[in-house]
């Protein structure tokens, strides 16, 4: 079929004449700044100072560096796994089920509810999480002393063993409304007269699910793993608010080591090598899973 | 054509399932309400699960005045919807060139988009501030309002993109031999179609540009331009913190977007109908 | 041809030299140049600061605004801030034309020490001199006010005028010892007896919180029983290297441990902040609370008992120092407004005024403190002046020390480390933090 005028890729490049030069100033030549300042020794007022390799050579030595990435690990599994499954999870019952069987209000009711933890402003809720964590009187260890459990009282964000546990829950909490509604948006995109057949057919929940719903939405779906990851990789608020990557390194992150470099030791060098070397981790991830995407994506095509 | 009424037994499980979760999501937010409304000494006493003794609105009144809480509402309501619609716009013109003009290099265009969303924030603040110095929009703003667009506008682009690789070609093909072209191919075809995922990017790019606090903090300098969130932390003095008032401003911080968000879901729940295509 | 290039050098030249005059660190300010009367008419003042508006340095300097466009005719445009955001971008903000005039600012060497040695602060030596504060500053607040050129506290030029003080106590709920019958101490080992007592009955002695700054403080309190000046000095301003398994810090970590294994202070505590600490003494629940003269003001009006203060039982030295200072950036534009500003708040009615207000002021006249309570508050002060006893405060040295420091002491108390574990990488932490500091950077 001859392209039609519509259909020329090259008149489409205006359209990106915005965002390109926006992206420029606002994020290319800051990233080379901030690279540039990696190899020097800069505290932010007087010109920074040539030092070469050695912010870096100390960074592959700090033990504090590694930590914080392991810790990101932990961050992945609160802010991408769980709500990702979860989410879909959640978002095709009130969907389906729900927005069928009791009614669309109910359905939209309950996700408003999920999504109120992602209105609320982090330092807000770490000061609500302290109420429930706090290990005396907090409401989590009231209540399992009401249910008897009095044994399982900890002391939830002041012991090293179980602060990281206990902020991966905070994050699973404010993180599970955005895949909700992004998948419940999504899933109005699938034709109800799939699932009809599909019903007739004698399908139940599970296989439409798998495979409609699934298929569907895979593009959303991977929306979702990717911007969770690299908000994951990123995260710094919430551990800001809670616990200030303590108690001792138990939940330092990238992101909060960079942050006391660049805004409490004055550092700025040095807090640029560590965001830099966060940012190539991203990077190198989301190349990962565009890859991954566009392959898919082709797969489709070929269909 | 709704499917049967009939509700079977595990519908109802699943349904007390979903509002035990969202119990528990929202409890939280409840725990706020209760102490918004309670005077320090009924805090210092029960504790912040009691119930308060008599309703207290004197935190609630005392933060509305001092923090001048109507203009920095107005600051807020006003960078964030700039943010969102602004954002809005260049995701759209980006995803338009990417996922339908499928303009050369995707991949690589589309990775440069998301680096916005991939850089921390804290390293884009000395860059940004020496900038913004260099074209006098430290202090103002519009530099906020700029830096929020582009990096909302990187998811912005990523998720339309996504969608749009998906499009249906029939429709472009058949607005093409309507005589169309492509300006008007976006505006009475792409736009109105795809009409549920914009209005799920405003949505969020209203929020997420409401509660943030790195970069206002860092550009806007002068009181009478802040937002809502700074106004919220200007309370925690250095060693002391009135929890009571804290909760009440936290409380007066949050609805606006709590009320923004349920206008707008109700234009989610009312889907993109099979008709659209036809 | 020649001669454009002639210019062009010349021009060149001229440039370099009126840029390296307008940076680096301020020129002293003879005090010729200061003018002790200063006519304000038509001309703005901006000043922000981020005390509470009730508390009394709040009120004070209300007062003081209202007495400054009286007295000069000049208009004062005064933002209250967040701690928080000054904190994150003073030096940014400074280093811009949206600096006010005149702010307050946190004393200590990673602070107001840092902002001075990068240059954004005006040195106030002039200033000093011309308006005769040094009279009305005890030497020990002295020590705040003046850096040098590294930006370590004690030696050096002005750059920050301190107008209150501040100092940590222990404060005693007087119903709870009557009710359990012990007795208030007045020295240690009456204290270490006290704390058994009320253990015996159940009653967890001392409110305390490790998540934040009041551990620390009792840690250095300890550690200062068996320390003297040139100890202080060494820790605060590096002027000796400071022994971490030495017999001070030892002393301070062990006791530590020691108390949390008799049960005086409470394990909890690495998961409790200030805020739940000092809210465990208001309602009762913790007899004796060890921290700040800034929880006095809120205790006035919360607590329902009767309390009473004391210094440290025993000790010569406490954790204290003047109060937050009051600097003047390089690129403040009306600086002798700010100096006069500076001036009344250091004048007798609005010290005075500070201390009937809970405050504890550097130079009110003792006979003009009427309200009993807050007499007790700042004799207590001067007691530690006259004494040379202000301690500073222990995550002073460097910019990172204050939470390593929180999660060294979280270590002691989980029983993670043993104190000797903990003093070594607490030693070696602040060493490092130090040498950035002094060795040029």
């Amino acid at each position: 079929m001859t392209p039609t005028k519509t259909q020329q890729p090259t008149g489409y490049w205006w359209y990106l004449l915005p965002g390109l030069l926006l992206v420029s100033a606002i994020v290319i030549v800051p990233l080379g700044m901030n690279i540039y300042y990696s190899f020097t020794s800069y505290r932010g007022i007087l010109p920074p100072q040539w030092i070469g390799l050695e912010n870096w050579q100390r960074l592959f030595t700090d033990a504090k560096f590694w930590t914080s990435f392991r810790n990101s690990i932990a961050m992945i599994v609160a802010m991408v796994v769980v709500p990702t499954l979860l989410g879909l999870l959640i978002a095709s019952v009130l969907f389906d089920l729900v927005g069928k069987r009791f009614g669309g209000k109910v359905a939209s009711f309950l996700r408003a509810t999920y999504y109120i933890p992602q209105i609320i402003p982090i330092v807000v809720a770490a000061i609500v999480i302290g109420w429930i964590a706090r290990p005396d009187d907090g409401a989590l260890n009231s209540i399992l002393d009401t249910i008897g459990l009095d044994g399982a009282r900890q002391n939830w964000l002041g012991d090293p063993a179980w602060a990281l546990p206990t902020i991966m829950v905070v994050l699973i909490w404010v993180q599970i409304g955005y895949p909700v509604v992004v998948f419940m948006a999504a899933l109005a995109r699938v034709d109800p007269e799939l699932y009809e057949a599909a019903e007739l057919d004698g399908a139940n929940w599970w296989h439409r699910f798998r495979a409609i719903t699934v298929a569907v939405i895979r593009p959303e779906i991977f929306v979702v793993a990717l911007t969770c990851t690299i908000a994951a990789l990123k995260v710094f608020a919430p551990v800001y608010a809670l616990t200030r990557g303590g108690p001792g390194t138990s939940t330092i992150v990238p992101s909060y080591y960079s942050y006391s470099e660049f805004f409490q030791s004055t550092q700025v060098g040095y807090g640029a090598a560590i965001s830099t070397a966060l940012t190539v981790v991203i990077i190198a991830v989301s190349l990962v899973f565009l890859i991954a995407q566009r392959r898919v994506e082709q797969e489709e095509e070929q269909r | 054509m709704r499917s049967s009424r009939k509700r079977k037994a595990l519908d109802w499980v699943l349904l007390s399932l979903a509002v035990l979760g969202a119990l528990v999501v929202v409890a939280p937010l409840l725990l706020i309400v209760l102490n918004s409304f309670k005077s320090p000494d009924d805090y210092n006493q029960g504790g912040p699960l009691q119930l308060p003794s008599h309703l207290y609105f004197d935190g609630l009144a005392r933060f509305w005045e001092a923090s001048d809480f109507p203009k920095k509402l107005w600051n807020s309501i006003f960078i964030s919807a700039m943010v969102a619609v602004l954002g809005v716009l260049v995701s759209l013109f980006n995803a338009y060139a990417l996922g339908i003009g499928r303009a050369r290099g995707r991949l690589p265009l589309l990775v440069v988009f998301l680096l916005a969303n991939m850089l921390p924030q804290e390293a884009l603040l000395y860059p940004l501030y020496n900038m913004s110095k260099a074209v006098g929009l430290y202090d103002s703003q519009w530099s906020v309002i700029i830096i929020f667009t582009v990096i909302q506008s990187a998811f912005g682009t990523y998720l339309l993109t996504s969608v749009y690789s998906g499009f249906p070609r029939e429709l472009l093909e058949a607005a093409a031999i309507d005589g169309a072209g492509r300006w008007r191919t976006l505006w009475q075809v792409v736009v109105p179609v795809s009409w549920q995922t914009l209005s799920v990017l405003l949505i969020f790019f209203f929020i997420w540009t409401w509660n943030e606090f790195l970069i206002p903090t860092t550009f806007l300098v002068s009181n009478d331009k802040q937002t809502v969130p700074l106004a919220v932390a200007a309370l925690q003095g250095e060693k002391l913190m009135d929890v009571t008032t804290t909760s009440a401003s936290a409380l007066l911080g949050l609805i606006p977007t709590l009320v923004f968000f349920l206008i707008f879901q109700r234009t989610l729940t009312r889907g993109v109908t099979a008709g659209a295509i036809k | 041809m020649r001669s454009t290039r002639l210019a062009l050098g010349a021009v060149m030249l001229a440039g370099a030299l009126v840029v390296s005059a307008c940076g680096g660190s301020g020129a002293s300010t003879d005090s010729d140049d200061v003018d002790t009367t200063v006519d304000g008419e038509g001309r703005t003042l901006t000043l922000w600061h981020y005390e509470n508006e009730t508390s009394a340095m709040g009120v004070a300097w209300k007062a003081a605004i209202e007495q400054f466009e009286k007295e000069t005719g000049a208009k004062v445009e005064f933002e209250p801030k967040s701690f928080e955001a000054i904190r994150t971008t003073a030096s940014q903000v400074l280093n811009s034309d949206k600096a006010p005039d005149v702010m307050e600012y946190n004393k200590g060497n990673a602070t107001a020490g840092l902002l001075a040695s990068q240059g954004l602060l005006t040195n106030l030596d002039g200033a000093v001199e011309a308006y005769k504060w040094e009279d009305k500053l005890a030497p020990s607040l002295q020590t705040t006010a003046t850096y040098d050129s590294k930006g370590v506290m004690g030696s050096g030029s002005y750059f920050g005028i301190p107008n209150y003080g501040e100092y940590v106590e222990f404060y005693y709920n007087e119903d709870l010892f009557k009710k359990h019958g012990v007795e208030v101490p007045t020295t240690f080992e009456e204290l270490e007896e006290a704390m058994a007592a009320f253990e015996a009955k159940g009653v967890t002695p001392l409110a305390e919180s490790a998540a934040e700054y009041p551990l620390g403080q009792l840690w250095y309190q300890l550690a200062l029983t068996k320390a003297d000046r040139d100890w202080v000095d060494s820790y605060q301003t590096y002027t000796d290297k400071v022994d971490f398994s030495g017999p001070e810090i030892s002393y301070a970590t062990e006791t530590i441990k020691d108390w949390t294994e008799k049960g005086y202070i409470s394990k909890n505590a690495t998961g409790i902040k200030a805020d739940d600490a000092g809210v465990s003494f208001i309602n009762g629940e913790a007899p004796m609370f060890f921290s700040g003269s800034w929880w006095y003001g809120r205790f006035v009006e919360e607590a329902k008992f009767n309390w009473s203060t004391g210094l440290f039982p025993g000790a010569e030295i406490s954790p204290g120092s003047s109060g937050n200072v009051w600097v003047v950036p390089t690129k403040a534009e009306e600086k002798d407004l700010a100096y006069k500003f500076i001036d009344i708040t250091m004048s007798p009615e609005i010290q005075n005024l500070m201390g009937n207000h809970g405050g504890v002021p550097v130079a009110a006249e003792p006979e003009a403190i009427t309200d009993e309570k807050s007499k007790e508050l700042i004799a207590n002060f001067n007691t530690l002046t006259e004494q040379d006893g202000l301690g500073f405060y222990p995550d002073w040295p460097t910019p990172t020390f204050y939470d390593e420091l929180n999660a060294g002491l979280q270590e002691v108390l989980n029983g993670t480390k043993t104190p000797d574990e903990v003093n070594e990488e607490l030693g070696s932490l602040y060493q490092d933090g130090v040498d950035s500091i002094t060795g040029g950077s």
